[in-house]
């Protein structure tokens, strides 16, 4: 038996609550599927259960056994043991290396390769991944069979419990079916399974119970067959509060910006649509849909294969980041801390980054000089920063996010594309943000805001587009916002009897 | 609150208050260290050095290294002796234009030679760790190429000026630091391509994004510390009198280390010119100090390596705060 009990489990960070006062059992030999929105809690939980971090307080036990972790080895010593999202195999190194890598079976100071090889060749078929070679280069496999020697890895820990975090979702649909086979097999040796999955429609599949996790806290638990979609979005998002946009008057007469046709090989094809002054354009898909390609040819930070960008009715005739920037295309970026802005800088340098042309044309600056530039958007944006010439990184992530929209204002665009701009950032951060685009958007400015979160599309954008592998696959507008239905739009076909 | 204001400001200036310490305790053990002719003495050996410094500092700073600088001061040196022993058909004293030849051919090859590191960085993607490595042993062979390996002597008896001589007391060297100084430090913080440089060093994909050209940030860096090194070949040439290809070996690490010990990042994105130049006044002065107390010459050079060890230590520790 292996029951999986939680007694208030709860995670701070500062004054956030990552997850609050998780009480709950997993049955022994099933699979539960664990499901939320991103920022949910959902990962810190599974961060706690792996030995990766401590929580704050609450107790976890597994049957009767307490379970106290200073990191994951000792979770996996007790039975737990994790399959990450990224995989984490050495490419260069033999399926069988991979499996017991840290752990190689050793005669004397040499490595036992015999021993190694009918191992990983017993485990392999144990798990019924007869078909992958041990001595096969990992690299060389495709990513669902690397995927499978992932969790031949976690098996050969012996595990009593197993989470899989999104193991689907960088998986062809007859990979996945591979790896259904697998967990059924490791359902039925008496394995308990917490699976981790964005893919509603899998989960009848696959899961025996759905428990959800939204804001920091457990919503419930129900056996699969009582939840239908309804019940399963219902608990991801909750009831709705009413939408709070305010009513604005978009100039339809120009198209601030019109893609024809855009074309960038692997990620997205026939892309068209018009935006126009005032309005905030919403793009939504799921990771790997190509929204953030999408964004960064259209700012010129990649080069498309086909088709045409008009920036008020002028085509740009050789995009580039530099282009685009004069045709007053300004790009927030997802992140804020590999590609927004310079961790290392003071806000004030990262205020000044985008609009350097701008601010000093001739090429000679001085701080007095950009000092204006900044008092503007601090002032303008509401940033709480204490010395602007402190490092950007000592900031919230809400006041750095408006470091990056303040650096891009400087630049005075007249379109602006975030990029995730609530990633990161608390609820009332995020609304500060949204009142700023749409802020920018009475000015006359337009917006495109691209968000895994649907429902911040659903509150901040007018007009939503999908985007589906690589397609647009559907329009909403205002009224028919609500992200139930554009959840079931993204994932298409399987989901669509959620959407009412 | 101004507690900890001092105590940021001490850090920030901490390298600056170990200099003044090590100048209280030099000024009082060693004997005619703090004559004018001495201090001269010091700026002028840490000439050379400490221009090439601020283009490192530049180089560091935009995130890039230049492993080749000392063997860009030998070829330089033969380099412009060389051009004008050829042009001149060696004159016992050549013409004034031979020697702006000379110069010009060199400072135009340093600056191709800058440019080339760059140009591998952005297309080939060399790290320029790497191909300034291949660069180093490529230009000292290139300087004993062109001189045979022994040293050519072709100047005009007028050309030791640029090396040994002075004006108003002070050496001439001295007035190049000042120049190369008063160049980068407005450079870096006076102009929207010192802010880039900053900006591509701190994060190149958020530099690029904010349309910064970052290949061409990058290889002005580059042109600029192969130029400085020339210079220095140039007047290293003076001080001899001849184009000599065994001069300034080993002289990347004399740098590097000096900038470091200034506080510039090696992670690229932080520093300042100001700190170059305080960590190469550092160098000179124990340098000069050791001398005077009379070390062994080889105990010298452990204690360097071991204050470049330190210094590294501590920039990795102010680094990681």
């Amino acid at each position: 038996m292996s029951n999986l009990h939680f007694e208030g489990l709860t995670k701070h960070y500062g004054a956030v609550k990552a997850l609050d006062q998780f009480t709950h059992k997993f049955e022994s030999g099933q699979v539960h599927a664990l499901i939320g929105k991103n920022g949910s809690g959902k990962s810190t939980f599974i961060k706690m259960l792996a030995g990766a971090i401590l929580p704050t307080e609450g107790q976890m036990f597994l049957d009767d056994r307490k379970l106290e972790f200073q990191s994951p080895g000792e979770a996996n010593s007790a039975g737990i043991v994790t399959v990450h999202q990224e995989l984490s195999l050495v490419p260069g190194l033999s399926v069988a290396e991979n499996i017991y890598l840290g752990r190689l079976p050793k005669r004397g100071l040499l490595v036992n390769w015999k021993q190694l090889y009918d191992d990983s060749r017993s485990l392999l078929a144990e798990i019924g991944a007869e078909m992958i070679d041990p001595r096969a280069t990992t690299g060389e496999l495709s990513i669902g069979r690397q995927q499978i020697v992932e969790i031949a890895k976690a098996m050969s820990l012996s595990p009593k419990i197993l989470l899989l975090d999104e193991p689907t979702s960088a998986l062809a649909h007859a990979e996945v079916g591979q790896l259904f086979a697998l967990v059924d097999r490791l359902r039925t040796s008496g394995v308990t399974i917490i699976y981790i999955s964005h893919r509603l429609a899998e989960l009848p599949r696959i899961a025996d119970t759905v428990t959800a996790i939204r804001d920091g806290t457990l919503i419930g638990s129900v056996a699969i067959d009582k939840a239908s979609p309804k019940i399963i979005l219902d608990m991801m998002f909750g009831e709705l509060p009413p939408l709070q946009r305010p009513t604005r008057r978009i100039d339809k007469t120009v198209s601030a910006l019109s893609v024809r046709d855009l074309e960038l090989a692997p990620f997205f094809k026939g892309v068209s649509f018009d935006l126009h002054h005032g309005e905030v354009l919403g793009i939504a898909g799921m990771l790997g849909s190509g929204r953030t390609e999408l964004l960064h040819t259209i700012f010129g930070a990649r080069c498309a294969d086909a088709g045409r960008i008009a920036v008020k009715g002028k085509t740009v005739s050789n995009p580039s980041i530099a282009t685009m920037k004069a045709a007053g295309i300004g790009y927030a970026s997802e992140d804020r801390k590999a590609s927004g802005l310079v961790q290392s800088a003071a806000s004030h340098a990262n205020l000044c980054r985008v609009g350097q042309k701008r601010i000093a044309p001739s090429g000679w600056t001085n701080l007095a000089l950009e000092r204006p530039f900044v008092d503007k958007q601090v002032a303008g944006l509401h940033i709480k920063i204490g010395d602007p010439m402190a490092p950007v990184s000592s900031l919230s992530g809400g006041n750095q996010q408006k470091i990056v929209v303040g650096g891009l204002l400087n630049n005075e665009p007249d379109i602006l594309l975030f990029d995730e701009p609530g990633r990161g950032v608390d609820v009332q951060a995020k609304r500060q943000i949204y009142e700023i685009i749409w802020d920018m958007a009475a000015r006359g400015l337009a917006c495109i805001v691209v968000s895994t979160e649907l429902e911040d599309l659903t509150d901040c954008c007018d007009r939503v587009l999908v985007l589906h592998e690589g397609r647009l696959s559907a329009e909403f507008l205002n009224e028919d916002l609500d992200p139930k239905s554009l959840y079931a739009a993204c994932m298409t076909g399987d989901d669509t009897g959620a959407a009412a | 609150m101004t507690n900890t204001h001092l105590a940021t400001q001490l850090r920030r200036h901490s390298m600056l208050l170990i200099l003044l310490a090590l100048y209280v305790l030099v000024a009082f053990t060693a004997r005619g260290f703090m004559t004018i002719d001495n201090q001269l003495n010091i700026l002028r050996n840490i000439a050379v050095p400490g221009m090439i410094a601020f283009g490192m500092a530049l180089v560091i700073i935009v995130g890039e290294i230049d492993l080749s600088v000392g063997s860009m001061v030998a070829v330089s040196a033969c380099l412009t002796a060389w051009v004008v022993e050829k042009a001149s058909g060696d004159a016992f004293e050549p013409a004034w234009y031979f020697v702006a030849l000379g110069i010009a051919v060199t400072l135009c090859f340093a600056g191709f030679v800058g440019w080339f590191n760059g140009m591998l960085r952005q297309r080939v993607g060399v790290p320029t760790f790497i191909s300034s490595l291949a660069m180093m042993a490529t230009l000292a062979g290139m300087a004993n190429l062109i001189t045979n390996g022994s040293a050519i002597e072709a100047f005009p008896s007028w050309y030791y000026i640029i090396g040994s001589g002075r004006f108003l007391g002070v050496p001439v060297p001295v007035y190049l630091l000042a120049v190369a100084f008063i160049f980068t430090f407005v450079l870096a913080n006076f102009t929207t391509l010192g802010r880039s440089i900053y900006a591509v060093g701190g994060n190149m994909e958020a530099a690029r994004l904010s349309g910064i050209d970052i290949w061409r940030t990058k290889k002005i860096c580059m042109i600029i510390v192969a130029l400085f090194a020339a210079t220095g070949g140039i007047i290293y040439s003076s001080l001899i009198n001849s184009g000599n290809p065994t001069i300034a070996r080993g002289m990347e690490l004399e740098v590097i280390s000096a900038v470091i010990i200034g506080g510039v990042s090696l992670f690229g994105g932080r520093g300042s010119i100001w700190g170059a130049f305080v960590g190469v006044l550092f160098l000179g002065v124990l340098i000069n100090a050791m001398t005077l107390w009379g070390f062994n010459p080889y105990a010298q050079q452990v204690v360097r390596g071991a204050l470049i060890l330190g210094a590294v230590f501590v920039n990795f520790y102010i680094d990681r705060k």
